[in-house]
């Protein structure tokens, strides 16, 4: 067993088992607060596949920005006992059903898949941030460049709307 | 490729001369040089290659002459825009440069529209074209109904984008590419039509059908275009809705090959259909000359919609026609009703008597929207229903109903000159909130002159698609 084998099975228990504290904590932030374990977990698992870029955009949208966010709603909310909403059947059965398509759908991936093409650890560089850069700013330089329109104007409309008159 | 770049630069300028010129006046004249001069380097463009070289862009955007002509008109009709309003742009609010910087950026997601070869640049397109007209819509920022308007029109943007996105997805998981001409390559032996191409298809003329606000799928239009700023209304009513019909045609012309069959065009015209009973109906029971402009726009976007129908060359000549002349009379008709005390009917009462050059050329404006002949409106209604005609003489019963409606809006269009005209004036409060200068109605004039010569020339415009 090498090394990244050994790194492999550590973040592996460390992912299933924050995702199982995630659904069970009573407490709604540390459900979010394991959830931002869960997410660097599964980055690592994205440095060991190689991809890099994945496994940066990873941390810093989920585990940076929207789970800080989640705290704040949920720290601005208030939670107690008093405002806890009614359980509804109808929404756990719901819910249920949902989540049993995912699983259906994820299984059916799983069975589907040919195993034998599926890379091993460290192998394939698509995910490398050299080869995302060399996209970028070759087949998709243009997107790219007019992007900056939409963000200026995105900018501007920001600063209209958020000044004092 | 002009349009984009040289309106994207104009905007930055835009931005920075709002830092250094505190003179809201100069800005409005650095603005109208801008434009001018944009819209000399997008003729310049016709018929001639741009004057920027990026073989990069082959694969993204690809302009074509009428896509080019239709560039040069949407530039034109915004120089008469910023001319013709310029004044009402200043009295919205303290950010003068930074509205017309935004309306430069939205120029410049316009251009990509008319261009768009890659259904990436489709998305960035239709984003740089809406997003700023959500801070336009909001940017009386004292006014209620303004931030409710603008609100309301980013939440049913944003959704209408998130539509767009899934077809869009759908489309390159079933053709594996974002490219049209690939998409249309593949789709023309891929018979029965692929399922997943097919939801793809549906979503994205949902979405489209939202941004050119056809029924039924208009529910936003008369509360965001009541509520916005009535100088930005005019904006968006014209020259963005304009931009999105030729998007529109664009996306789905000749790269969605397997949908050009019957099946089509019983889809768009039952649209088309719906477009026009619900605009014209419903603008015929509106007292706000303003929200009767704006369910106007929807029923005149049904007429437009006619092109999407036949997608043949007749159709390409009538959105030319019909843009211009359209573009121009509501921009004239805005372009007052923004200066005006009393935007319902009444506020129209006598205006011919104090001034009778502006009423002139508010019958003439009125004349087109409504399609009576001589005039540029009527020619293109004439092509938009005879390119129907042409591509399929099977659905008689649109084009009877899209005479019919045409009918019925010559009666809530003639409101505005029977109250012109022919009634007097009652209360003592002046006609307009401030004081018109003199240019302005002769401005007005060489705006309904054009109009008149589309509509008895209309060979000046059309032989450009044929350079």
């Amino acid at each position: 067993m090498g090394a990244t084998q050994i790194i492999f099975w550590i973040l592996s228990i460390v992912a299933v088992f924050s995702a199982i504290m995630v659904i069970t904590r009573k407490n709604p932030v540390y459900s979010v607060l394991y959830l931002i374990i869960t997410f660097f977990a599964i980055s690592g698992h994205y440095v060991l596949m190689n991809a890099q870029f994945l496994a940066i955009v990873n941390i810093i949208v989920y585990a940076g920005a929207i789970l800080v966010l989640f705290l704040f709603v949920l720290m601005l909310m208030n939670l107690n006992k008093e405002s806890e909403p009614k359980k509804n059947k109808f929404m756990l059965w719901a819910s249920a059903f949902a989540g049993g398509l995912l699983l259906y759908v994820l299984l059916a991936a799983v069975h589907t898949a040919h195993i034998e093409n599926v890379k091993g650890i460290h192998v394939g560089n698509i995910g490398l941030v050299s080869e995302l850069g060399k996209a970028l700013f070759t087949t998709y330089v243009v997107p790219f460049e007019i992007t900056s329109i939409l963000f200026l104007s995105a900018m501007v409309g920001a600063v209209v709307i958020g000044k004092k008159d | 490729m002009n349009l984009i770049i040289i309106s994207a630069l104009s905007g930055v300028v835009m931005m920075f001369s709002g830092l250094f010129v505190k003179n809201n006046r100069t800005i409005s004249y650095i603005a109208t040089a801008l434009i001018i001069f944009l819209s000399l380097a997008t003729m310049c463009e016709l018929g001639a290659k741009s004057w920027f070289n990026i073989p990069q862009a082959e694969a993204m955007l690809r302009t074509s002459v009428y896509g080019k002509l239709i560039g040069v008109i949407l530039t034109i009709a915004t120089t008469f825009y910023f001319v013709l309003s310029g004044k009402d742009i200043e009295r919205v609010g303290k950010h003068v440069a930074d509205y017309y910087a935004l309306m430069f950026f939205v120029l410049a997601g316009a251009g990509i529209l008319l261009s768009f070869q890659n259904l990436l640049m489709l998305f960035l397109g239709v984003e740089i074209l809406t997003i700023p007209l959500f801070i336009l819509t909001g940017a009386q920022k004292q006014n209620l109904k303004s931030n409710e308007a603008s609100l309301k029109y980013f939440l049913m943007g944003a959704f209408s984008t998130g539509i767009m996105l899934m077809g869009i997805v759908l489309i390159y998981g079933a053709m594996g590419s974002f490219d049209l001409s690939v998409i249309g390559k593949k789709a023309q032996f891929a018979t029965p039509i692929h399922g997943a191409n097919l939801m793809g298809l549906l979503l994205l003329l949902a979405s489209m059908a939202f941004k050119v606000s056809a029924a039924p799928f208009h529910f936003w239009t008369p509360d965001v275009y009541d509520g916005a700023p009535t100088v930005f209304t005019s904006f968006m009513a014209t020259i963005v809705k304009v931009a999105a019909v030729v998007a529109f045609i664009r996306l789905f012309e000749g790269s969605m090959e397997p949908f050009h069959t019957s099946k089509w065009q019983i889809l768009v015209s039952i649209l088309i259909a719906c477009t026009l009973l619900v605009g014209n109906i419903t603008a015929v029971f509106q007292q706000s000359v303003k929200r009767m402009l704006a369910y106007s726009s929807i029923s005149q976007a049904g007429y437009m919609l006619f092109a999407v129908f036949a997608f043949n060359a007749f159709g390409k000549e009538g959105i030319t026609i019909y843009g211009l002349s359209y573009s121009l009379a509501t921009i004239g008709i805005f372009s007052v009703l923004s200066k005006m005390q009393d935007i319902t009917f009444d506020g129209f009462n006598g205006l011919a008597r104090q001034y009778p050059g502006i009423a002139f050329a508010l019958t003439v404006f009125v004349l087109s929207l409504a399609g009576i002949p001589l005039t540029g409106g009527f020619l293109g209604k004439f092509y938009m229903i005879s390119a129907g005609a042409a591509s399929n003489s099977s659905y008689t019963w649109l084009f009877i109903l899209a005479i019919l409606c045409a009918a019925v809006s010559v009666y809530y269009y003639f409101r505005i000159i029977q109250a012109m005209y022919f009634k007097e004036r009652v209360s003592d409060t002046p006609v307009f909130e401030v004081p018109v200068s003199k240019a302005f109605p002769i401005l007005l004039i060489v705006v309904a002159a054009l109009i008149i010569l589309i509509g008895i020339n209309p060979q000046i415009l059309l032989q450009y698609l044929y350079f």
